[in-house]
Protein backbone atom coordinates (compact mmCIF):
# COMPACT_ATOMS: atom_id res chain seq x y z
CA UNK A 1 0.00 0.00 0.00
CA UNK A 2 1.47 3.36 -1.07
CA UNK A 3 2.55 5.13 2.35
CA UNK A 4 0.39 8.19 3.01
CA UNK A 5 2.09 11.78 2.81
CA UNK A 6 3.63 13.49 5.81
CA UNK A 7 1.22 14.69 8.29
CA UNK A 8 1.38 18.62 8.64
CA UNK A 9 4.81 19.73 9.40
CA UNK A 10 4.93 22.89 12.41
CA UNK A 11 5.25 25.26 9.19
CA UNK A 12 2.62 27.80 8.96
CA UNK A 13 0.76 26.76 6.28
CA UNK A 14 1.87 22.93 5.67
CA UNK A 15 0.25 22.05 2.52
CA UNK A 16 -0.07 18.20 2.65
CA UNK A 17 0.38 17.78 -1.69
CA UNK A 18 -1.38 14.68 -1.89
CA UNK A 19 -2.65 11.46 0.29
CA UNK A 20 -3.44 7.89 -0.97
CA UNK A 21 -4.20 9.80 -4.59
CA UNK A 22 -6.25 12.38 -3.58
CA UNK A 23 -4.53 16.01 -4.52
CA UNK A 24 -4.09 18.41 -1.95
CA UNK A 25 -5.90 21.62 -1.78
CA UNK A 26 -3.04 24.31 -0.92
CA UNK A 27 -4.34 26.88 1.45
CA UNK A 28 -4.06 30.76 -0.12
CA UNK A 29 -2.26 33.43 2.01
CA UNK A 30 -3.25 36.14 0.35
CA UNK A 31 -5.56 36.23 -2.93
CA UNK A 32 -3.72 38.98 -4.97
CA UNK A 33 -0.56 36.96 -4.77
CA UNK A 34 -2.07 33.96 -5.53
CA UNK A 35 -3.84 34.85 -8.48
CA UNK A 36 -0.59 36.50 -10.00
CA UNK A 37 1.59 33.51 -9.41
CA UNK A 38 -0.71 31.37 -11.36
CA UNK A 39 -1.05 34.08 -13.65
CA UNK A 40 -5.16 33.66 -14.02
CA UNK A 41 -7.35 36.25 -13.50
CA UNK A 42 -10.81 35.69 -11.01
CA UNK A 43 -12.86 33.79 -13.68
CA UNK A 44 -10.46 31.29 -14.69
CA UNK A 45 -9.52 30.99 -11.25
CA UNK A 46 -13.01 29.92 -10.14
CA UNK A 47 -13.17 27.67 -12.79
CA UNK A 48 -10.22 25.99 -11.94
CA UNK A 49 -11.42 25.38 -8.40
CA UNK A 50 -15.23 24.49 -9.08
CA UNK A 51 -13.46 21.64 -11.57
CA UNK A 52 -11.57 20.91 -8.23
CA UNK A 53 -14.47 20.50 -6.43
CA UNK A 54 -16.06 18.34 -8.70
CA UNK A 55 -12.90 16.02 -8.99
CA UNK A 56 -13.42 15.94 -5.19
CA UNK A 57 -17.14 15.32 -5.07
CA UNK A 58 -15.66 12.06 -7.17
CA UNK A 59 -13.25 10.25 -4.98
CA UNK A 60 -15.62 11.06 -2.16
CA UNK A 61 -18.64 8.81 -3.72
CA UNK A 62 -16.08 6.04 -4.20
CA UNK A 63 -15.16 6.47 -0.64
CA UNK A 64 -18.37 6.68 0.66
CA UNK A 65 -19.27 3.33 -1.03
CA UNK A 66 -15.95 1.19 0.10
CA UNK A 67 -16.72 2.77 3.60
CA UNK A 68 -20.56 1.30 3.34
CA UNK A 69 -19.32 -2.21 1.79
CA UNK A 70 -16.33 -2.41 5.30
CA UNK A 71 -19.43 -1.07 7.75
CA UNK A 72 -21.53 -4.30 6.24
CA UNK A 73 -18.96 -6.51 6.18
CA UNK A 74 -17.80 -6.52 10.17
CA UNK A 75 -20.89 -7.38 11.47
CA UNK A 76 -20.64 -10.34 9.12
CA UNK A 77 -17.49 -11.32 10.08
CA UNK A 78 -19.06 -10.85 13.57
CA UNK A 79 -21.89 -13.58 13.37
CA UNK A 80 -19.30 -16.09 12.35
CA UNK A 81 -16.84 -15.52 15.04
CA UNK A 82 -20.14 -15.86 17.49
CA UNK A 83 -21.32 -19.28 15.56
CA UNK A 84 -17.98 -20.89 16.39
CA UNK A 85 -17.77 -19.57 19.15
CA UNK A 86 -20.93 -21.19 19.73
CA UNK A 87 -19.92 -24.70 18.14
CA UNK A 88 -16.68 -24.68 20.22
CA UNK A 89 -18.45 -24.08 23.59
CA UNK A 90 -20.98 -26.99 22.18
CA UNK A 91 -17.76 -29.48 21.61
CA UNK A 92 -17.16 -30.29 25.44
CA UNK A 93 -20.44 -31.51 26.39
CA UNK A 94 -21.06 -33.88 23.64
CA UNK A 95 -24.48 -33.05 23.41
CA UNK A 96 -25.69 -32.20 19.61
CA UNK A 97 -26.62 -28.08 18.69
CA UNK A 98 -30.13 -28.12 17.44
CA UNK A 99 -30.75 -24.80 15.50
CA UNK A 100 -33.51 -23.47 13.05
CA UNK A 101 -32.49 -22.14 9.68
CA UNK A 102 -33.92 -20.62 6.98
CA UNK A 103 -34.24 -22.67 3.87
CA UNK A 104 -36.09 -20.20 1.38
CA UNK A 105 -37.84 -16.72 2.96
CA UNK A 106 -40.34 -17.53 5.04
CA UNK A 107 -39.23 -20.88 5.23
CA UNK A 108 -37.23 -22.49 7.78
CA UNK A 109 -36.15 -26.25 9.16
CA UNK A 110 -34.59 -27.54 12.06
CA UNK A 111 -31.13 -28.87 11.77
CA UNK A 112 -28.81 -31.03 14.34
CA UNK A 113 -25.00 -29.87 14.36
CA UNK A 114 -23.02 -32.90 15.89
CA UNK A 115 -19.48 -32.62 17.76
CA UNK A 116 -17.15 -31.47 15.26
CA UNK A 117 -13.89 -30.34 14.99
CA UNK A 118 -14.27 -28.82 12.04
CA UNK A 119 -16.18 -26.43 10.17
CA UNK A 120 -16.02 -25.03 6.56
CA UNK A 121 -15.65 -21.36 5.63
CA UNK A 122 -17.62 -19.39 2.74
CA UNK A 123 -14.21 -17.37 1.57
CA UNK A 124 -15.97 -15.97 -1.84
CA UNK A 125 -15.52 -16.73 -5.52
CA UNK A 126 -17.51 -20.05 -4.87
CA UNK A 127 -14.91 -21.51 -2.58
CA UNK A 128 -15.48 -22.94 0.81
CA UNK A 129 -12.52 -24.65 2.89
CA UNK A 130 -12.88 -26.77 5.87
CA UNK A 131 -10.84 -25.56 8.69
CA UNK A 132 -10.57 -26.74 12.25
CA UNK A 133 -11.81 -24.75 14.77
CA UNK A 134 -9.08 -23.12 15.96
CA UNK A 135 -7.94 -22.42 12.67
CA UNK A 136 -10.93 -21.03 11.67
CA UNK A 137 -11.74 -18.68 14.99
CA UNK A 138 -8.02 -17.61 13.84
CA UNK A 139 -8.75 -16.65 10.13
CA UNK A 140 -11.73 -15.15 11.06
CA UNK A 141 -10.17 -12.32 13.96
CA UNK A 142 -7.86 -11.85 11.32
CA UNK A 143 -9.90 -10.92 8.52
CA UNK A 144 -11.97 -8.85 11.17
CA UNK A 145 -8.94 -6.58 12.22
CA UNK A 146 -7.83 -6.17 8.73
CA UNK A 147 -11.54 -5.17 7.82
CA UNK A 148 -11.22 -2.76 10.56
CA UNK A 149 -8.22 -1.25 9.53
CA UNK A 150 -9.11 -0.45 6.30
CA UNK A 151 -11.85 1.02 7.74
CA UNK A 152 -10.00 3.38 10.24
CA UNK A 153 -7.68 4.42 6.64
CA UNK A 154 -10.73 4.76 4.97
CA UNK A 155 -12.14 7.45 7.45
CA UNK A 156 -8.95 9.06 7.91
CA UNK A 157 -8.96 9.08 4.26
CA UNK A 158 -12.55 10.83 4.12
CA UNK A 159 -11.52 13.61 6.51
CA UNK A 160 -8.32 14.75 4.52
CA UNK A 161 -10.44 15.06 1.69
CA UNK A 162 -13.42 16.87 3.32
CA UNK A 163 -10.83 19.05 4.55
CA UNK A 164 -9.60 19.77 0.93
CA UNK A 165 -12.98 20.25 -0.23
CA UNK A 166 -13.19 23.36 2.80
CA UNK A 167 -10.29 24.95 1.93
CA UNK A 168 -11.11 24.96 -1.93
CA UNK A 169 -14.83 26.10 -0.69
CA UNK A 170 -12.91 29.16 1.05
CA UNK A 171 -10.55 30.20 -1.16
CA UNK A 172 -13.79 30.35 -4.24
CA UNK A 173 -15.51 32.77 -1.94
CA UNK A 174 -12.14 34.40 -0.99
CA UNK A 175 -11.82 34.93 -4.83
CA UNK A 176 -14.81 35.97 -5.30
CA UNK A 177 -14.96 38.47 -2.89
CA UNK A 178 -11.41 39.86 -3.72
CA UNK A 179 -13.11 40.16 -7.60
CA UNK A 180 -15.88 41.93 -6.09
CA UNK A 181 -13.82 44.45 -3.96
CA UNK A 182 -11.92 44.99 -6.98
CA UNK A 183 -14.88 45.96 -9.30
CA UNK A 184 -15.61 48.10 -6.42
CA UNK A 185 -12.36 50.01 -6.50
CA UNK A 186 -12.44 50.29 -10.71
CA UNK A 187 -16.70 51.38 -9.95
CA UNK A 188 -15.52 54.28 -7.22
CA UNK A 189 -11.93 55.51 -9.51
CA UNK A 190 -14.03 56.32 -12.58
CA UNK A 191 -16.70 57.65 -11.77
CA UNK A 192 -14.34 60.52 -10.25
CA UNK B 1 -19.92 29.69 2.92
CA UNK B 2 -21.64 32.81 2.18
CA UNK B 3 -19.98 35.02 -0.27
CA UNK B 4 -19.68 38.39 1.76
CA UNK B 5 -19.46 41.78 0.21
CA UNK B 6 -16.06 41.96 -0.15
CA UNK B 7 -15.17 41.91 3.39
CA UNK B 8 -11.54 42.39 4.84
CA UNK B 9 -10.52 40.05 7.40
CA UNK B 10 -8.36 37.93 5.69
CA UNK B 11 -8.14 34.53 6.37
CA UNK B 12 -4.97 32.76 8.07
CA UNK B 13 -4.29 29.49 7.84
CA UNK B 14 -5.18 28.94 11.70
CA UNK B 15 -8.66 30.62 10.59
CA UNK B 16 -8.33 27.78 7.82
CA UNK B 17 -7.99 25.21 10.70
CA UNK B 18 -10.56 26.17 12.74
CA UNK B 19 -12.89 26.02 9.63
CA UNK B 20 -11.78 22.02 8.69
CA UNK B 21 -12.01 21.14 12.02
CA UNK B 22 -15.62 22.62 12.53
CA UNK B 23 -16.56 20.55 9.34
CA UNK B 24 -15.00 17.65 10.74
CA UNK B 25 -17.00 17.70 13.87
CA UNK B 26 -20.16 18.62 12.13
CA UNK B 27 -19.83 15.43 10.03
CA UNK B 28 -19.04 12.91 12.74
CA UNK B 29 -21.95 14.71 14.40
CA UNK B 30 -24.30 13.47 11.89
CA UNK B 31 -22.76 10.22 12.22
CA UNK B 32 -23.29 10.41 16.09
CA UNK B 33 -26.78 10.88 15.51
CA UNK B 34 -27.61 7.80 13.43
CA UNK B 35 -25.72 5.84 15.25
CA UNK B 36 -27.02 6.64 18.56
CA UNK B 37 -30.36 6.10 17.06
CA UNK B 38 -29.54 2.82 16.10
CA UNK B 39 -28.22 2.22 19.35
CA UNK B 40 -31.39 3.65 21.21
CA UNK B 41 -33.28 0.64 18.62
CA UNK B 42 -30.95 -2.21 18.96
CA UNK B 43 -31.80 -1.58 23.32
CA UNK B 44 -35.31 -1.36 23.42
CA UNK B 45 -35.25 -4.34 21.24
CA UNK B 46 -33.27 -6.30 23.87
CA UNK B 47 -35.50 -5.11 26.69
CA UNK B 48 -38.15 -6.27 24.67
CA UNK B 49 -36.84 -9.53 24.39
CA UNK B 50 -35.94 -9.95 27.72
CA UNK B 51 -39.53 -9.20 28.80
CA UNK B 52 -40.60 -11.98 26.37
CA UNK B 53 -39.00 -14.19 27.81
CA UNK B 54 -40.07 -13.60 31.60
CA UNK B 55 -43.18 -13.82 30.28
CA UNK B 56 -42.55 -17.06 28.14
CA UNK B 57 -41.99 -20.37 30.07
CA UNK B 58 -40.28 -22.43 27.84
CA UNK B 59 -37.07 -24.41 28.63
CA UNK B 60 -35.51 -23.66 25.29
CA UNK B 61 -35.90 -20.88 23.89
CA UNK B 62 -34.74 -20.11 19.97
CA UNK B 63 -31.90 -17.77 19.84
CA UNK B 64 -30.29 -16.21 17.31
CA UNK B 65 -26.83 -16.73 16.71
CA UNK B 66 -25.52 -15.66 13.51
CA UNK B 67 -27.96 -16.37 10.62
CA UNK B 68 -29.75 -19.20 12.70
CA UNK B 69 -31.59 -19.75 15.51
CA UNK B 70 -30.00 -22.16 18.06
CA UNK B 71 -32.23 -24.11 21.18
CA UNK B 72 -30.60 -22.38 24.04
CA UNK B 73 -31.63 -23.31 27.32
CA UNK B 74 -33.32 -20.44 29.03
CA UNK B 75 -30.94 -19.83 31.63
CA UNK B 76 -28.27 -19.72 29.16
CA UNK B 77 -30.27 -16.92 27.12
CA UNK B 78 -30.91 -15.32 30.19
CA UNK B 79 -27.21 -14.60 30.88
CA UNK B 80 -26.35 -13.87 27.34
CA UNK B 81 -29.30 -10.94 27.33
CA UNK B 82 -28.14 -9.66 30.23
CA UNK B 83 -24.61 -9.13 28.81
CA UNK B 84 -25.79 -8.14 25.59
CA UNK B 85 -28.46 -5.13 27.39
CA UNK B 86 -25.00 -3.98 29.35
CA UNK B 87 -22.88 -4.15 26.83
CA UNK B 88 -25.61 -2.32 24.42
CA UNK B 89 -26.79 0.71 27.38
CA UNK B 90 -22.28 0.89 27.66
CA UNK B 91 -22.48 1.53 24.28
CA UNK B 92 -25.22 4.20 24.04
CA UNK B 93 -23.78 5.94 27.17
CA UNK B 94 -20.41 6.03 25.11
CA UNK B 95 -21.73 7.43 22.03
CA UNK B 96 -24.18 10.29 23.72
CA UNK B 97 -20.98 11.27 25.51
CA UNK B 98 -19.15 11.95 22.37
CA UNK B 99 -22.04 13.88 21.22
CA UNK B 100 -21.76 16.10 24.27
CA UNK B 101 -18.02 16.60 23.76
CA UNK B 102 -18.75 17.14 20.22
CA UNK B 103 -21.36 20.07 20.92
CA UNK B 104 -19.22 21.82 23.49
CA UNK B 105 -16.09 22.06 20.87
CA UNK B 106 -18.45 23.13 17.88
CA UNK B 107 -19.74 26.01 20.11
CA UNK B 108 -16.20 27.03 21.15
CA UNK B 109 -15.22 27.28 17.65
CA UNK B 110 -18.52 28.67 16.61
CA UNK B 111 -17.18 31.05 18.90
CA UNK B 112 -13.71 31.80 17.91
CA UNK B 113 -15.05 32.13 14.40
CA UNK B 114 -18.10 34.67 14.56
CA UNK B 115 -15.47 36.19 16.31
CA UNK B 116 -13.52 37.22 13.41
CA UNK B 117 -15.84 37.34 10.68
CA UNK B 118 -18.93 37.93 12.06
CA UNK B 119 -21.43 38.32 8.96
CA UNK B 120 -18.95 36.94 6.89
CA UNK B 121 -19.20 33.21 7.55
CA UNK B 122 -22.34 31.00 8.01
CA UNK B 123 -21.88 27.79 10.62
CA UNK B 124 -25.69 26.97 10.86
CA UNK B 125 -27.20 23.90 9.09
CA UNK B 126 -29.30 25.09 6.46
Amino acid sequence: MAAAASASSPTPHAAVTERRGIPGASFVEDVETFLNQSGLDANSSLAFLQERLQQYKIVEMKLLAQQRDLQAKIPDIEKCLDVVATLEAKKGTGEALIADFEVSEGIYSRAKIEDSDSVCLWLGANVMLEYSMEEAKALLEKNLENAKASLEVLVADLQFLRDQVTITQVTVARVYNWDVHQRRIKQATKEE
Amino acid sequence: MQKGEGSEAQVTWEDQQNINKFGRLNNRFHELEDEIKVAKETNENLEDASNELILSDEDIVRFQIGEVFAHVPREEVESRLEKMKEDASKELERLEEEKESILAQMAELKKILYGKFKDSINLEED
